[in-house]
């Protein structure tokens, strides 16, 4: 089962995705803040983040900076989650070092498409 | 009295003159008539002692009928008096005899006569006279006379200069008093009384006239003078009131502008607050829905796994009405971004039957759901397109599901053209729908916002109303449009026309105004110079890659940053054109790493953006900023001159205020002088490091390294401590600020109170050395 770590501040938007992936088979960690998802990432080696861009303290830029910057995390997909619906925030995202990027509100088959596009890229370590 | 003198004398004179005459006749008549007696004598005597020397029987009383002689005697040749006679009751003492004659004196005269005869001496005669009573007589009568005449004469002299003095002499010494009073007293008003005729009254008419004249000279000299002081103080009055009302003006400027800048700020402040509601409201409105929806799917998928159908069908009405609402928000707020002038476009370059093809997928389950045919009609090689993709996106949505819902068991064709034109292509994008049409009326109101075609198509078509407007809006962002044929049952055709490239016109690029390029002064050289040219923009590659080949360089191109970074390490080009705008990496971030990279950081990088912050560019590193549309003539000049800092005898302006430097900066490019600008002490030392200025124009406050510490710095380096140093700065400069720089700088200039010429003046030595010393 791939793992999936979800990185979300937004307590009813974490609930809602990670039952949904749950459902679609994902082993899904959830951290609250940047920081305790860089704590997760060394604890649990996802196979694939998803990284809300609007976190509290460490925004989700410098997160995803700081996971690419590290070689033992730099192979891991990044999904960037965001609410903002401007184009610029795309470019952003990918300019931190994020593999796609998606709007919220969440488009479940689509975002499911995309995870699975990246996780084909990068298969999940056994 | 001057001339009574004067008629005395002259009087005096003649009748001393004409008496002296008279008596002169006298004299002679006397003389004449003693001679006459004396030549008888004198011969009958010699005669006489001829016959016989030495006799004494003379006849010598005969003398006695002479009365005015008086003796006489007679002496022979050895002195032996012979013969002599006295008057009768006179007396004699006869003297010796000698030479000469005698002078009648008062009363007697004296003549000695030598008696000769011949050769021979015979004696000598003695005769001795004097005047008779009558010449006595005569000689008083005369006398008497003359002293009556002249006495009378004298009076009459009297009498004619009292006269005379009346007439002339009184009127011209009043003339002499008065001109001495007038000149004394400096009164004007004086006149001469006398009144006199003839010559003197003509001089003192004259002399009166001339009195009037100058008195009233006077009078309107000392009119106009005061009138001159008057009008000096009037003079003096307006000045003060001008500089008051100077002061006034420039408190009321201070006060305006300060007005101004806060009214500035508020704006931006406002427009800053704008923005940020927008994008707050984006989020709180959307994050309670996306619970809704987010939830309402997972209790679909839990109530699907269970089979719950009815439950199914409730859910989907909930999700359908969240939905709904979703649109409605997003439609608000893209009309309030749009109007808020907030509404941005983000170019991309992508594949046009991608997007269709999305497009299509998303509209068949609502075409479907009325019955309609979706038909596409797009040829294989329509190509790509480099515009706003979201927007086109939904747009094309809006049209196709308008469409549809005016439509009922219909068709719904979507036809894709391109068409090609002069300077870029046009794709054409036509939505032709079989529904229910519309009236003229219905088509004027179309495209308004908050309209639909009536009131009652709301409620049974629904849709905010905004669809339409939005739509319209973003074609026009994107420089196309939107255009309508409809006729009422028979259907409507949208056509949606967009430009298939957005982006800046080579116009906008480059500026040929005609002037000729600056050719690399190296061109022709074994070494050609090497130009690497960042900027995400094809175009503007291009221009300016056929832009520096004529001007004799050998350019590579980079379409990121990141691959500029590359390019640079590898190449090491001479110089660096870098654009700012570019996704991924922007200019800043490349700017910092070039400056950061050691071997990278000597490489000259000129700015080429549409954006102005030309502080930033500098302050990162960049040497010069030039704005798009660049001037084609100047950016081969800059380019030439960062080549060449040997012939580079440059100015190096450090001042935070781009306004300041932009003031200086005109009257230096009016020299034709080469000047940099530095945003503080740190940049300019950047500048220094690389080449030496010929002189500094230093501003004293600045943020970071200010003026002073700078030239702290500046004096610890020899090379540095000898560039001539002129501060421009807005300070008062203290007594202590003054005696610190004034020994450490060549001039201390106060901004907006010195003139061109005054810097010209400060400069012009040291940029002439500068150029001697390259040739």
């Amino acid at each position: 089962m791939p793992k999936i770590l979800l990185i979300e501040d937004n307590e009813m938007n974490r609930d809602m995705l990670s039952r949904r992936l749950a459902k679609r088979g994902y082993a899904v960690t959830v951290a609250v803040d940047g920081e305790q998802g860089l704590a997760l990432v060394g604890s649990t080696a996802p196979d694939l983040i998803l990284m809300d861009m609007s976190l509290p303290l460490m925004d989700g830029w410098a997160a995803t900076r700081l996971l690419k910057a590290a070689p033992a995390t730099a192979q891991i997909p990044i999904i960037a989650l965001t609410a903002h619906a401007m184009d610029s925030d795309r470019e952003k995202a990918l300019t931190a070092g994020c593999d796609d990027f998606d709007t919220k509100p969440v488009e479940l088959e689509r975002l499911l498409g995309k995870i699975d596009a990246l996780l084909k890229k990068h298969p999940p370590q056994v | 009295m001057f001339i009574m003198l004067i008629c005395g004398v002259t009087l005096s004179l003649a009748f001393v003159g004409l008496y002296y005459y008279d008596v002169q006749q006298f004299n002679t008549e006397v003389q004449q008539r003693l001679e006459k007696t004396r030549v008888v004598l004198v011969k009958n005597l010699v005669t006489l002692l001829a016959e016989k020397p030495n006799a004494t029987e003379l006849p010598l009383n005969l003398l006695g009928s002479d009365t005015q002689i008086t003796a006489a005697a007679v002496y022979s040749a050895e002195g032996k008096l012979l013969a002599s006679y006295i008057r009768p009751n006179t007396t004699e003492i006869f003297p010796l005899p000698q030479r000469g004659s005698g002078l009648l004196t008062n009363e007697s005269s004296v003549v000695w006569t030598t008696l000769r005869d011949g050769n021979r001496t015979l004696g000598k005669l003695y005769l001795k006279a004097e005047l008779t009573q009558a010449d006595m007589e005569r000689f008083s009568n005369l006398l008497r006379g003359f002293i009556i005449v002249f006495l009378a004469a004298a009076l009459l002299a009297v009498a004619v200069t009292y006269r005379l003095q009346r007439h002339i002499t009184q009127p011209i010494t009043e003339l002499a008093q008065v001109s001495a009073r007038v000149q004394r007293e400096g009164n004007y008003g004086i006149r001469v009384q006398t009144v006199a005729s003839g010559e003197v009254g003509s001089l003192i008419a004259a002399f009166n006239a001339m009195l009037e004249n100058i008195q009233t000279n006077t009078g309107r000299l000392e009119e106009a003078r005061i009138a001159a002081v008057q009008t000096r103080e009037k003079i003096y009055q307006a000045n003060e009131q001008l500089a008051e009302a100077n002061r006034t003006l420039e408190k009321r400027v201070e006060d305006r502008t300060r007005l101004l800048a806060k009214a500035g700020q508020d704006a931006a402040e406002a427009s800053q607050a704008k923005t940020m509601f927008l994008a707050k409201m984006s989020h709180e409105l959307r994050t309670p829905l996306n619970a809704i929806l987010g939830y309402g799917e997972i209790l679909k998928e839990d109530a699907s796994d269970e089979g719950k159908t009815q439950t199914i069908a409730d859910l989907d009405k909930i999700l359908n009405g969240a939905r709904h609402l979703l649109g409605l928000i997003n439609d608000v707020l893209d009309i309030s971004k749009i109007e808020a002038g907030k509404m941005e476009i983000y170019l991309e370059t992508f594949e046009l039957q991608k997007i269709i093809t999305d497009v299509a997928a998303t509209v068949t389950p609502l075409v479907a759901k009325k019955g309609n045919q979706l038909f596409i009609e797009c040829p294989t090689d329509i190509g790509g397109m480099h515009t706003d993709a979201t927007k086109l996106r939904q747009i094309l949505l809006n049209l196709l599901s308008n469409s549809s819902k005016f439509t009922e068991a219909g068709q719904i064709t979507l036809k894709i053209t391109r068409l090609s034109g002069p300077v870029d292509d046009l794709i054409q994008f036509a939505i032709l729908d079989t529904g229910i049409g519309m009236t003229p009326e219905q088509i004027a109101r179309l495209f308004t916002a908050f309209t639909q075609a009536d009131a009652s198509t709301a409620n049974r078509y629904g849709g905010t109303g905004l669809g339409l407007a939005i739509s319209k809006q973003f074609a026009q962002i994107m420089k196309g449009d939107i255009t309508v044929e409809s006729a009422p049952g028979v259907g409507t055709t949208f056509t949606l026309s967009l430009p298939a490239n957005i982006q800046l016109k080579p116009s906008a690029i480059m500026n040929h105004t005609g002037q000729s390029l600056t050719r690399s002064p190296f061109a022709g050289q074994l070494s050609q110079k090497k130009i690497l040219i960042i900027d995400d923009d094809r175009e503007v590659r291009k221009i300016l890659s056929e832009l520096l080949g004529l001007s004799g360089y050998a350019t590579s191109e980079a379409a990121s940053g990141q691959s500029g970074l590359t390019l640079a390490a590898q190449l090491k080009p001479d110089l660096i054109l870098l654009d700012i705008m570019m996704p991924q990496m922007d200019g800043w971030t490349v700017l910092k790493k070039l400056q950061s990279a050691p071997e990278l950081a000597a490489i000259p990088v000129i700015v080429l953006s549409a954006l102005s912050d030309t502080d930033l560019a500098l302050s990162l590193g960049a040497v010069s900023v030039l704005r798009k549309p660049a001037d084609a003539a100047r950016l081969t000049t800059e380019i030439a001159a960062q080549l060449n800092p040997l012939a580079r005898c440059y100015v190096l302006q450090v001042d935070d205020d781009a306004d300041a430097r932009e003031i200086v900066a005109r009257m230096l490019e009016r020299e034709g002088w080469q000047y940099y600008a530095a945003v503080n002490g740190h940049a300019a030392l950047r500048l220094l490091k690389k080449d030496l200025p010929v002189a500094i124009l230093l501003d004293l406050k600045m943020a970071g390294m200010n003026g002073f510490e700078l030239l702290d710095l500046l004096r610890k380096n020899p090379a540095w401590a000898a560039i001539p140093v002129v501060i421009i700065s807005a300070l008062d400069i203290t007594q202590e600020m003054g005696d610190y720089l004034v020994p450490r700088t060549l001039a201390i200039l106060k901004k907006g109170n010195f003139t061109n010429d005054q810097l010209r003046h400060l400069l012009r030595p040291a940029i002439q050395a500068c150029a001697l010393a390259q040739n």
